[in-house]
């Protein structure tokens, strides 16, 4: 669990199936409404793939925005595949989570903080 | 000699009545304060019948500004209520319908679910209803993407009045000890 005092609410993700092969797209739109947009801390990963062996990269950013701010994650083939929050890197964000992976098809699903009011 | 209990407005901690049966309060309502011996209090524990659901909201949707009916009060009464927002909304309380409670200058703040988290007894958000003085709430969702139900519950207590026309704020004629009561907007 993380040691950070600062208010939070727990969010996840819709279940988002690849639609394209290395091609950047939304994993979790964060809250931009009020005064102040809020930031996202990426807590857990849960990724399906049934396609091939492939990877999976989570940043920021879509199109030639794409910015890659963890390591490429290793999706075996025909199994499910789970990181949680103590072997993440707890990097806050103030975006939307966007992801990739090299084939289309893979399930992926993100649980995150929202810091901020 | 048992401590007399210290009971105030907006008092920190589990929500506690604000007066004794017997005592005197002054509420605040359309710029004076009228003024009251309490008869009879009772609670409202928190329950399903005193939650509200605004509805579903789309990504940065705003509800109406909505009555809370279910907290109206029958005359010669008022009711003491905190709240907590159950869903991830910011909402802003009226009371009446045109004047925001919580404000300041330029900003009014809001109660959402975060206030839990820093406040969870939910004192800094008490309010007060007095009679048919209503109070009215109105929901935002700041999320980018749609909610499907936004609900805020309540709790407190009920206090049955007693009128006493011997007093007069509007021509000073004050008892000597009394508690305020702010059951609307200071304008």
């Amino acid at each position: 669990m993380s040691n950070d005092p600062r208010p939070m609410v727990r969010k996840s993700s819709a279940i988002i199936t690849i639609a394209a092969g290395a091609t950047p797209e939304t994993l979790y739109q964060r809250t931009t409404g009020g005064q102040n947009p809020r930031t996202v801390i990426l807590r857990k990963i849960l990724a399906y793939n049934a396609v091939a062996a492939t990877t999976l990269m989570i940043g920021t950013g879509l199109g030639g925005a794409w910015v890659q701010r963890w390591p490429t994650l290793r999706l075996v083939n025909n199994m499910d595949n789970e990181w949680t929050e103590d072997m993440i890197p707890e990097v806050e964000i103030g975006a939307d989570l966007t992801g990739q992976t090299n084939v289309l098809g893979v399930l992926v699903q993100v649980e995150i903080d929202e810091v901020g009011s | 000699m048992p401590a007399l209990p210290q009971l105030y407005p907006y008092k920190a901690g589990p929500i506690e009545m604000v007066v004794m049966p017997g005592e005197i309060v002054g509420v605040w309502v359309n710029k004076v304060y009228n003024f009251f011996r309490v008869e009879f209090i009772e609670g409202y524990p928190r329950s399903e019948p005193l939650e509200i659901d605004f509805g579903a909201l789309a990504a940065g949707g705003v509800s109406a500004v909505t009555q809370l009916a279910l907290l109206e009060m029958p005359d010669t009464e008022f009711g003491q209520f905190r709240a907590e927002v159950l869903d991830d909304l910011s909402v802003i309380l009226f009371q009446g319908r045109a004047d925001q409670r919580h404000k300041l200058f330029t900003r009014v703040a809001t109660y959402t679910r975060f206030n839990a988290i820093k406040d969870p007894c939910g004192h800094e958000g008490e309010f007060y209803v007095h009679e048919d003085n209503f109070a009215f709430m109105q929901a935002q969702n700041q999320t980018d993407y749609a909610l499907t139900q936004s609900r805020v519950a309540f709790w407190g207590f009920r206090y049955v009045l007693d009128p006493l026309t011997e007093y007069s704020w509007k021509d000073k004629r004050l008892p000597t000890a009394w508690t305020r009561v702010p059951a609307t907007a200071h304008l």
